[in-house]
């Protein structure tokens, strides 16, 4: 009793150092006594394995409580995953023939009319000409916008009042984002007499692209015009109008 | 013991202060991380084809050696609970189907004996370490088996690391000395029953 009283002082980190090492000198010197730990460490071993078959059987006993519970949550994932996954099949197909078959919004209309009607290549002179007008529209071609921009107001202020230079200035506002000056440039080519004028339908898609507060009803009553007179772009003006 | 290091949800950090507590809510701790993560028995069974005796073990294993590893520190939260209890069931299912022919019902071996005798140095450990090779195990078991239920629940407890501060308010015993009196008394016992031929 008194060994094992002593063995377990150490075992539990109760002895100083100078304690530690006459502990360990007397497992050398007294054969007996090391039996003694020997037989310490063992139990300790058996008694710590019969504690964890214990909690073992704690916790068979806890799972068999909560088994249905677990089983759930294992399989619950598992089972539920096709219809899931079917689910999300379906909900990706509707949406996908929604996008393709819902109408296409007016400025989805306008933007591609946009693409196809000023993104094409503006017509030059042969090669060897110094005609501004032609320098606009290289500098236009190569989408140089700012560049074209400032040549063709070049031209404008030179006093040249033709369809042209006004229209391209107005064109290009557009695509630079300069709806006041778009507008204000599609407002004169609609007033100048010129053939396939598409001043006004312009000025619509302008007002259309800037959006403010009476844009559209302006946008609505010009596109009206272009259509009662039989204007250049009604076949585009009539679409617009019914989406607006 | 380390701190945990951010990678921890507070529930994880909560079980793991109450897996570091003694008595009752250490225990309270031990059977919550059971349950919370017992799903993984199922696991088991569908990923690595194991029989739910099987599963239960390796999962039991996993809890065990995480409330080890937690109390003494080795379980540092550099990833979630969750993570690395996967990690340790995921490994001792492989473990289970490669040693499925020879040992089926192991019981995980809460602490090693080297574990215990690295207080000891090398030329003591080496002497202790000899005549516990020749101690007869499953003798002791038996032995422990015959001591009474009072006893054996006070020196299991103790070896699970319970003070005796503890085993005295779960015991109910006078005072703490008096558990360690009783305690060694109890061991004192086993030895007698051990040695008898």
């Amino acid at each position: 009793m008194a060994d094992l009283m002593y063995i377990d002082s150490y075992f539990k980190g109760e002895f100083t150092r100078e304690q530690n090492g006459e502990f360990e000198q007397k497992i050398k010197d007294d054969p007996g006594f090391a039996e003694e730990v020997a037989f310490y460490c063992s139990s300790m071993q058996v008694l710590k394995n019969q504690a964890a078959e214990e909690k073992k059987i704690r916790f068979r006993k806890l799972y068999e409580e909560t088994k249905q519970e677990h089983r759930v949550k294992s399989l619950g994932i598992r089972k539920i995953w096709p219809y899931v996954a079917a689910a999300a099949v379906i909900t990706g197909v509707i949406f996908g023939l929604y996008l393709y078959f819902q109408p296409a919004s007016l400025q989805q209309v306008t933007d591609q009319f946009m693409k196809k009607e000023f993104e094409t290549e503006m017509g030059v002179k042969m090669a060897g000409s110094t005609d501004s007008l032609d320098a606009a529209a290289h500098l236009y071609n190569e989408n140089k916008l700012t560049e074209a921009l400032a040549q063709y107001e070049k031209i404008i202020q030179s006093g040249n009042n033709t369809e042209l230079p006004k229209r391209m200035a107005g064109i290009v506002s557009l695509r630079l984002g300069d709806y006041d000056k778009a507008i204000e440039y599609f407002s004169q080519v609609e007033n100048l007499s010129s053939y396939s004028n598409r001043g006004k339908l312009y000025h619509a898609l302008a007002l259309i692209k800037r959006n403010r507060t009476g844009d559209k009803e302006l946008a609505k009553q010009i596109l009206e015009q272009v259509i009662e007179k039989n204007l250049e772009g009604k076949k585009d003006a009539l679409k617009w109008k019914e989406l607006l | 013991m380390n701190n945990a290091r951010g990678s921890l949800s507070s529930t994880d950090q909560q079980l793991i202060d109450d897996l570091r507590q003694e008595g009752a809510v250490r225990r309270k701790g031990e059977d919550q991380l059971f349950t919370t993560y017992a799903y993984l028995i199922g696991e088991g069974m569908r990923k690595y084809s194991l029989v739910e005796d099987e599963a239960f073990d390796a999962y039991s294993d996993t809890i065990l050696s995480a409330i080890d590893n937690i109390r003494n520190g080795s379980f540092e939260g550099r990833s979630t609970l969750k993570t690395w209890l996967c990690q340790v069931f995921y490994n001792k299912c492989v473990d289970l189907l490669r040693k499925r022919s020879t040992n089926k019902n192991r019981v995980y071996q809460t602490a090693s004996i080297d574990d215990m005798l690295l207080q000891l140095s090398d030329s003591g450990k080496s002497v202790i370490q000899n005549l516990i090779d020749r101690s007869d195990q499953d003798l002791l078991k038996q032995k422990l088996n015959e001591l009474g239920d009072n006893c054996r629940q006070l020196l299991t407890l103790s070896a699970d690391g319970y003070s005796d501060k503890e085993i005295n308010s779960l015991m109910e015993y006078k005072t703490a000395d008096v558990v360690k009196t009783s305690r060694l008394r109890c061991l004192e016992k086993l030895r007698q029953l051990y040695k008898r031929p």
